[in-house]
């Protein structure tokens, strides 16, 4: 399903990182997506499963949380996850589109994504 | 031993009245501080850096004066490096870091690229009727929070500044203040508000240029999933007030239109400044993001993207821009002080920094210094060395040390890649 998704600060986000950022609690914390219950519905997906969300710069697996966000629109807290969906096109001003992107979110059987996995990604380049 | 007034080195508020016990050299309790500098303090020796020198594709731990030395190797021999990062750590590492940028020829840039970036760019367009929070907490009977969410990114401003604390003309707290948020949506801070806008997605611009209308007496109809009488209530609040206030985050900064949201948020402060005194204060993040503008503003003239490849240095935010620079692939080299870029950056600007020689100056574990080629550790400001910080109001505050560190402070390393770059 189409979805704008929007990346933000959360206390939780906030205090995991200082924690650490290959802890546990990073990856709870960070590596969700929150989503409209009726959403969730439509596409088949509980509290907790993970969702695969994608846009036409890359994709990303993490669980997905319900919240009282409108319909059609996502939220998920600043980190990797989000890095994988975002452009670089700043527009000539130094900032990429962080807020309001177009995206495609599903259930999926994949795993979610850890911080190794999108350093392993990084480092296959390398 | 408990120390007092200690300053928290998380966010663009620091809070300066934390209660820091330390007992057998660690830290074991704080008072005062929210959840996010609780976090910051009581985790502060977990998942520390070691000196770590890249050889045959691994990470291998070395002393710390040979990860000093590499780094100097590869800043002098490189024809475009990047420093980047700055805005978590103190004035006078900011500095040399700018002293080192300009001795070795290279693009310096900080954090604020991707945070507040569009609202500097935007002040340098139109200016800023600005104010301290101190202002606010003695003054402000109208506070308007617009795109950001103090109560999980600046948890105690609503209690130390912006709508509880009585002041000097605010003798009533919160019940002689009126609380506004404009947002997309419901957050723990638009649950505390009087009123709560909810603008649609992207359309701020909109939503703001229909303000400023409306408060000239033009006509308005329903704008960005506002209603007509909504925006006019609005508008006649802001007018009537004693002394006002927005608090505005990235929802405008990051939002497309970015630097024109910001102007257009400028522009309805000054336009209000005929009927009221009223202010604009950015929510600045990091806890020294502010300073890092600062400096690099005193030090060169220009407060972000500045670059030395001339031999003088040229500004030019989206060419000298961290994101845009690693997304073309034009850096050879980079250090990233005190800051995580593979973290929040695109997938696409992360890479570049895997492929090139980075150094990363961090005290803890980062993903950049998981991908790096040398990573140096420091002291942490604020809590193992002291130091200079800038509030988000341009209020500079001293920082505390309350620990001895196991390894240097940000200026101490910076002056030895400095000696060493010399050759």
């Amino acid at each position: 399903m189409k979805c704008v998704l929007i990346s933000g600060r959360t206390a939780k986000q906030g205090s995991s990182l200082e924690v650490g950022k290959t802890s546990k609690e990073y990856l709870e914390n960070v590596a969700v997506v929150m989503m409209n219950e009726d959403d969730m519905k439509e596409i088949g997906i509980e509290e907790g499963e993970p969702a695969k969300i994608s846009t036409k710069f890359g994709s990303t697996v993490v669980r997905c949380r319900k919240s009282k966000l409108d319909r059609g629109t996502i939220f998920m807290p600043f980190g990797p996850w989000v890095g994988m969906l975002t452009g670089v096109d700043t527009q000539g001003t130094g900032m990429p589109d962080s807020k309001g992107i177009e995206v495609e979110i599903s259930a999926t059987d994949e795993k979610v994504q850890t911080v190794s996995d999108i350093l392993k990604m990084m480092k296959e380049i390398r | 031993m408990i120390f007092k007034d200690v300053v928290c080195p998380f966010c663009g508020c620091l809070c300066d009245d934390i209660e820091v016990t330390v007992e057998d050299g660690k830290i074991t309790d704080i008072k005062n501080g929210c959840v996010l500098s609780e976090s910051k303090f009581l985790n502060y020796d977990r998942d520390r850096a070691k000196p770590m020198v890249r050889k045959g594709g691994k990470l291998v731990e070395v002393k710390l004066e040979e990860a000093i030395d590499r780094a100097a190797e590869i800043l002098r021999s490189a024809d475009f490096p990047l420093i980047y990062g700055l805005s978590s750590t103190e004035c006078d590492a900011q500095r040399l870091a700018v002293e080192l940028t300009e001795r070795i020829g290279g693009t310096v840039d900080n954090t604020s690229s991707v945070c507040h970036g569009p609202t500097i760019l935007a002040a340098q367009g139109i200016g800023a009727v600005k104010c301290t929070l101190g202002e606010v907490k003695n003054r402000a009977d109208l506070v308007v929070f617009w795109g950001c969410n103090p109560g999980e990114a600046h948890i105690r401003h609503l209690v130390r500044y912006s709508s509880v604390p009585k002041g000097l003309f605010t003798s009533e707290g919160r019940k002689g203040r009126t609380i506004v948020c404009v947002d997309v949506r419901e957050t723990p801070s638009t649950r505390l508000a009087d009123i709560f806008i909810k603008v649609e997605q992207g359309r701020d611009f909109e939503l703001l240029s229909a303000l400023r209308a409306a408060l000239k007496g033009h006509e308005v109809g329903d704008v960005a999933g506002v209603s007509s009488e909504e925006i006019k209530q609005l508008a006649e609040k802001m007018k009537g007030c004693k002394f006002g206030v927005i608090f505005f985050g990235l929802g405008l900064t990051m939002t497309q239109g970015k630097h024109m949201n910001v102007n257009a948020a400028l522009s309805l402060v000054r336009d209000l400044n005929n009927y009221t005194k009223f202010t604009i204060i950015p929510m600045r993040g990091h806890f020294n993001v502010t300073g890092a503008n600062e400096v690099c503003l005193w030090q060169t003239g220009y407060p972000f993207s500045v670059n030395f490849s001339r031999g003088y240095p040229v500004y030019n935010p989206g060419e000298f821009s961290a994101v845009d620079i690693l997304a073309r692939g034009e850096c050879d080299a980079a250090l990233i002080i005190a800051s995580d870029p593979v973290a929040n950056f695109p997938i696409e600007a992360s890479r570049h920094l895997a492929k090139i020689s980075t150094i990363v100056m961090d005290p803890k574990v980062s993903m950049t210094s998981l991908i790096a080629g040398v990573v140096i550790p420091t002291a942490i400001a604020g809590i193992e060395c002291e130091g200079t910080a800038y509030r988000m109001d341009g209020i500079p505050i001293r920082l505390r040390k309350v620990i001895n560190p196991k390894f240097p402070p940000d200026e101490e390393i910076l002056r030895k890649i400095i000696e060493g770059v010399k050759g």
